[in-house]
């Protein structure tokens, strides 16, 4: 389960102060995929960021009892100057798991041949996507952060995560940072919708697509 | 309660080595590569450093000074002045450098400044062992007559100099003009490190000042530990110690302080 307790974010910059999220509370149960809606600048991923404990609340706390994904977004998460094999590597060593599987399960996953072997500085926000989604799903994680990153990919990519993460791993649990409508209708069963650095939280995931289509 | 306690603590260090180990391989790559010696570059810029100024001087000031070799002197000075210059340099902005690898969890800020201190500090000890051993063949390296006391000393100067990289590193974060003092001030620094002098050539109101810096009484104990009787030397070892401590304690908390507000991309 991860709760989320009255959290709030600020950021300072020089003498002027943002804040960004106002005593938000969260909760995912096991095997809940939950949707963040909102617009640009609301505030999802820096929720996601709280959440995967990237940054630190400023008020507030986070529980997690339940291994969590590290946000898997367009930034973060990688050594640019490394090449795709020594990241993962990286990634096998913190996480204690084999390399050897996981770097069989990286190039069958991410279909990238040769490319594994470049900086990942060089790849396309497709290529990240398929390497973070790879590494992640090797480690089995019990909840996904995703922040937006799904919809990047191509079709072939968006069928092998469609199938690896919501059929096979239709256990897990799934934070969903996203604008696609269509994905969030489809796949997830709860929704916040945040706006003025508030969280709404709604069971009725159509319902919230419809207040933030309003919005 | 306890037992589980003590396990949690267990398992907590165990990731903390693991992930200690991922990044001392991480960052020994990015900074060295794969091509030629590799990795054996750490041990190459002190080695240089202390190799050249000691030829220099040798050539500058005669074979000996007060009754010691010029070069073994210079060399027990510059190898660690190098480890304390690079050490602190390198923990600048260390957050900024390593933010992408503050998405997993385990990962904390205090492995990115332990791990670059443990480069520094590797890379000095095998410019240390290396040099001194080619030196002793030749004659102008004395056979340490205390080795522990040599690596006593030696360690209390790298407990301070990584004191210091915990608080140089959460305070490069929070103002950008301690960057632009950085080089300065460690090159200020020189006279008062006990590079130049032992404590005893020095006038006695010279030397109670110059005691109160913790590099010269632990500069003054690796230099005890190699020449014995041959040298007078002045330390005490709480000194390096305490403020070590000291140091460490605020440095710890100023991390703290600054992992809470940290906005990572």
């Amino acid at each position: 389960m991860i709760i989320c307790n009255n959290i709030c974010k600020s950021y300072r910059h020089g003498a002027s102060y943002k804040q960004v999220l106002r005593n938000v509370d969260l909760v995912v149960n096991p095997g809940d995929r939950v949707a963040l809606l909102g617009r640009n600048g609301a505030g999802k991923s820096t929720l996601i960021k709280l959440i995967g404990g990237v940054e630190m609340p400023t008020s507030g706390n986070i529980k997690r009892t339940m291994s969590l994904s590290w946000p898997l977004g367009f930034a973060g998460g990688f050594q640019g100057s490394l090449t795709g094999y020594d990241n993962a590597r990286f990634i096998a060593r913190i996480y204690d798991r084999e390399y050897k599987e996981m770097k069989a399960f990286v190039e069958d996953f991410t279909e990238m041949g040769r490319q594994l072997r470049m900086p990942v500085k060089t790849y396309s926000s497709g290529m990240r996507a398929r390497l973070a989604f790879a590494l992640s799903l090797a480690i089995e994680f019990d909840c996904y952060l995703i922040d937006e990153i799904i919809l990047v990919g191509d079709q072939n990519f968006q069928r092998k995560c469609q199938y690896e993460l919501f059929e096979k791993r239709k256990d897990r649990s799934m934070i969903l940072a996203s604008h696609s409508t269509d994905v969030v209708r489809q796949f997830c069963n709860r929704a916040y919708v945040i706006h003025n650095g508030q969280a709404e939280a709604y069971d009725d995931v159509s319902l919230a697509v419809d207040v933030y289509t309003e919005l | 309660m306890a037992e589980d306690t003590l396990r949690r603590f267990r398992e907590g260090w165990r990731i903390q080595g693991r992930v200690i180990h991922a990044l001392m391989i991480r960052e020994l790559h990015t900074r060295f590569g794969r091509e030629n010696i590799g990795f054996l570059w750490i041990m190459v810029e002190p080695l240089l450093f202390a190799g050249l100024v000691a030829t220099i001087w040798r050539f500058m000031k005669g074979p000996e000074e007060h009754g010691i070799g010029i070069i073994a002197f210079v060399i027990t000075g510059y190898i660690p002045i190098t480890l304390f210059r690079h050490g602190v340099s390198r923990s600048v902005s260390v957050f900024i450098a390593n933010s992408s690898l503050m998405y997993h969890r385990q990962v904390k800020v205090l492995d990115f400044i332990f791990v670059r201190f443990l480069i520094e500090l590797i890379g000095s000890m095998m410019a240390y062992v290396f040099i001194a051993s080619i030196l002793v063949l030749f004659d102008e390296f004395p056979i340490p007559t205390n080795p522990g006391l040599l690596v006593g000393g030696f360690m209390l100067y790298a407990f301070f100099v990584l004191s210091l990289c915990f608080i140089v590193a959460p305070l490069s974060e929070m103002s950008e003009v301690l960057e632009k003092f950085i080089p300065v001030t460690t090159y200020v620094m020189i006279p008062f490190s006990g590079l130049f002098t032992m404590a005893s050539w020095l006038t006695p109101t010279m030397r109670e000042y110059l005691l109160w810096s913790p590099f010269v009484n632990a500069m003054e104990m690796m230099r005890k530990g190699i020449w014995g009787d041959q040298i007078t030397a002045y330390y005490n070892i709480w000194n390096p110690l305490g403020c070590s401590i000291v140091a460490t304690v605020i440095g710890l908390a100023l991390c703290r302080h600054v992992r809470r507000t940290l906005a990572v991309e």
